[in-house]
């Protein structure tokens, strides 16, 4: 227990009912991982199977899949034309990826500026990024769709990168610990010569590492996980994201539930690369989890 | 007092980075050129006009429009707005996010508030536990939405409906039935959210100085009198911010009902019974193209979001505190 932590903690008995609870936690998990290896007889059986009783992988890619032929899987793999699976993996990624770190750049210079320097309207610009993070971003919705048709960029990476970088929450969280980069740290570089642009690559970024390595993983798990957006701008093949492909399939679940096999496999993979970066950055994921919530 | 609200969340929860609101002002200092540095604050400045500011005056502009994103806009008043007060659907939606939001909320809080007590110590199992429940906020988004539409299946081979059948209980179209549509968006959003509300109120709980609980030890205060005088009292600014914005996260609630409810022919299941605000925005506005119209909805969502979090800060102050 914490707070009390000379004190024994709750009788393991009085815990069984959490244990339970976080066995419920793992089990879609579970699911989606056996699912995925499920072979297509398996996977509707009623009652289900807990243990995978003929693990196979044609539900990645079935070598014997032929159009037409019944009783055929398809595979993940073999799902879509064009790029396929690895093509919307790799949009996600590369989107991912350019957002966190050119949002980051972008939202760290007007972090240093609006912390460490004063000029006229300087306050209400600050007041202006604070009051945007009242308003719930499905506001804009409208009229940035309508931009991005104005501009010709419906079904273009345009869309997906561009619009994506205006991160205000960003600003204000960097401008909290920019503020926390003593003066005379900045006083001294100009002394020696250093110019704004030096100032904020060299001497506050470095400073205001661990709020940066927070707010990449607060930027990149949430354009991970971008599922409205792209939605709305993009209805082609090319320029389809792993969550929008996910959200398709998870349509098509509907209509054929003997398509579970693949889209659990889709799913697995879709999981796998979150988890290594948890694994890597455990410690500043939980920062960025909590700074996530913290936006309005 | 906003600012000091927030200020002091974020100084419980950004782990090493300090945070401090309190001093508002930017350095003192004033430089004689600002070229430069209105250089480095452009690129924001441009991106934030365009994609933030301008967006939502336009918004504004067009909620009072009759625009379908054909013929050109004409102003009508205020239609858009008495229509949504006479329409039907808006307040399905309306009354399904509220029992959604007021739901999540409350359950979220009270295990999340549950989870950190039991599983908050140092000791290996205590952060297993930790890192269990915290798993769907790091493996989830809608890959996981999949998988929960896969165990919610209406057929026997659904894993929840083959565990009724287990007490002998005939399969149940989960996301079929009305009545249990907006529980099933609560079952998600828990299993998604309480691990996160655990990690923050581990935070808040380890803020607490163990001083306290030494000298109302001593007082021979019993644990349940520390728990209820002691901890609930000091975690108060992380129980109003874990309430604030969990409302406003769980009003904004689209993936979770658009992919588990939302079918060929309308976003919000049968007979709209998972219908929400931001779903119905986006059935409005992008299945019909009233866009005109799905402007308003989304100014009255933000009318409701914004006045929620006044009455949830104004709650939330301490009675024996002066308002700064």
């Amino acid at each position: 227990m914490v707070g009390e932590t000379r004190s024994p903690g709750l009788h393991s008995l009085m815990r069984l009912p959490f244990y339970l609870l976080a066995l419920t936690v793992l089990f879609p998990y579970y699911w989606m991982v056996t699912s995925a290896f499920k072979p297509l007889g398996e996977i509707t059986k009623a009652p289900p199977t807990l243990i995978v009783q003929d693990p196979t992988l044609k539900n990645f890619y079935n070598a014997k899949y032929a159009p037409g032929v019944s009783d055929q899987i398809q595979g993940l793999f073999q799902r879509f034309t064009g790029t396929g699976f690895l093509g919307f993996f790799a949009n996600s990624f590369a989107i991912t990826v350019f957002v966190t770190v050119a949002s980051l750049i972008i939202a760290s210079a007007a972090g240093y500026v609006l912390a460490k320097h004063k000029f006229p309207g300087s306050r209400i610009v600050f007041l202006l990024i604070i009051g945007s993070m009242m308003i719930p971003w499905q506001v804009t919705i409208i009229p940035n769709f309508l931009t991005m048709r104005d501009f010709g960029w419906i079904n273009t990476y345009w869309a997906l990168l561009i619009p994506g970088l205006a991160k205000a929450f960003a600003v204000f969280f960097l401008i909290q610990s920019i503020r926390g980069v003593p003066d005379e740290l900045i006083d001294a570089a100009r002394i020696d010569g250093a110019g704004e642009v030096r100032i904020w690559w060299q001497i506050v970024l470095p400073l205001v590492r661990p709020a940066l390595a927070a707010m990449a993983i607060f930027v990149s798990l949430g354009e991970w996980n971008n599922f409205l957006w792209p939605l709305l701008v993009v209805n082609d093949d090319a320029h389809v994201t792993l969550p929008l492909a996910l959200g398709r399939l998870a349509g098509s679940l509907t209509a054929d539930p003997r398509a579970a096999g693949p889209i659990m496999a889709a799913t697995l993979l879709a999981s796998v690369p979150t988890l290594i970066f948890f694994l890597v950055f455990q410690r500043q994921f939980v920062s960025g989890i909590t700074v996530g919530s913290l936006k309005g | 007092m906003r600012n000091d609200k927030m200020g002091l969340a974020a100084s419980t929860v950004g782990g090493g980075v300090k945070v401090t609101l309190g001093s508002a002002q930017p350095s003192r200092r004033v430089r004689r050129s600002f070229t430069i540095p209105l250089l480095l604050l452009l690129p924001f400045m441009v991106l934030f006009a365009a994609f933030v500011l301008y967006p939502v005056i336009n918004s504004l502009y067009l909620s009072f429009t009759n625009y379908n994103a054909i013929s050109a806009p004409k102003l009508i008043g205020i239609a858009n707005y008495t229509d949504l007060l006479q329409d039907p659907r808006f307040y399905k939606a309306l009354g399904n996010t509220a029992l959604f939001v007021v739901s999540v909320v409350v359950i979220n809080t009270v295990l999340g508030l549950t989870l950190a007590v039991v599983f908050g110590g140092e000791g290996v199992w205590d952060q297993v536990m930790r890192a269990v429940f915290f798993l769907p906020s790091v493996a989830g988004g809608i890959a996981i939405l999949a998988v929960w539409k896969w165990i919610l299946n209406s057929e026997g081979y659904g894993i929840l409906n083959a565990a009724r059948g287990l007490f002998g209980l005939a399969p149940i179209t989960w996301l079929g039935t009305p009545s249990l549509a907006i529980a099933m968006l609560v079952m998600v959003a828990v299993w998604g959210g309480m691990g996160g509300t655990m990690i923050l109120f581990v935070a808040g709980l380890r803020a607490i100085p163990s001083e306290l609980y030494e000298a109302a030890a001593i007082d021979g205060a019993t644990p349940s009198q520390r728990f209820w005088k002691i901890t609930l009292p000091l975690l108060r600014p992380t129980m109003l911010y874990i309430i604030i914005t969990g409302t406003i996260g769980a009003f904004q609630v689209f993936n979770e009902p658009y992919l588990l409810f939302g079918g060929v022919s309308s976003v919000g299941g049968l007979l709209d019974s998972a219908l929400t605000l931001v779903t119905y925005l986006y059935d409005r506005g992008f299945g019909r193209f009233q866009l005109g119209y799905a402007s308003a909805v989304a100014w009255v969502l933000f009318i409701i979001v914004f006045a929620l979090t006044l009455i949830n800060l104004r709650l939330g102050e301490p009675e024996d505190r002066t308002s700064e």
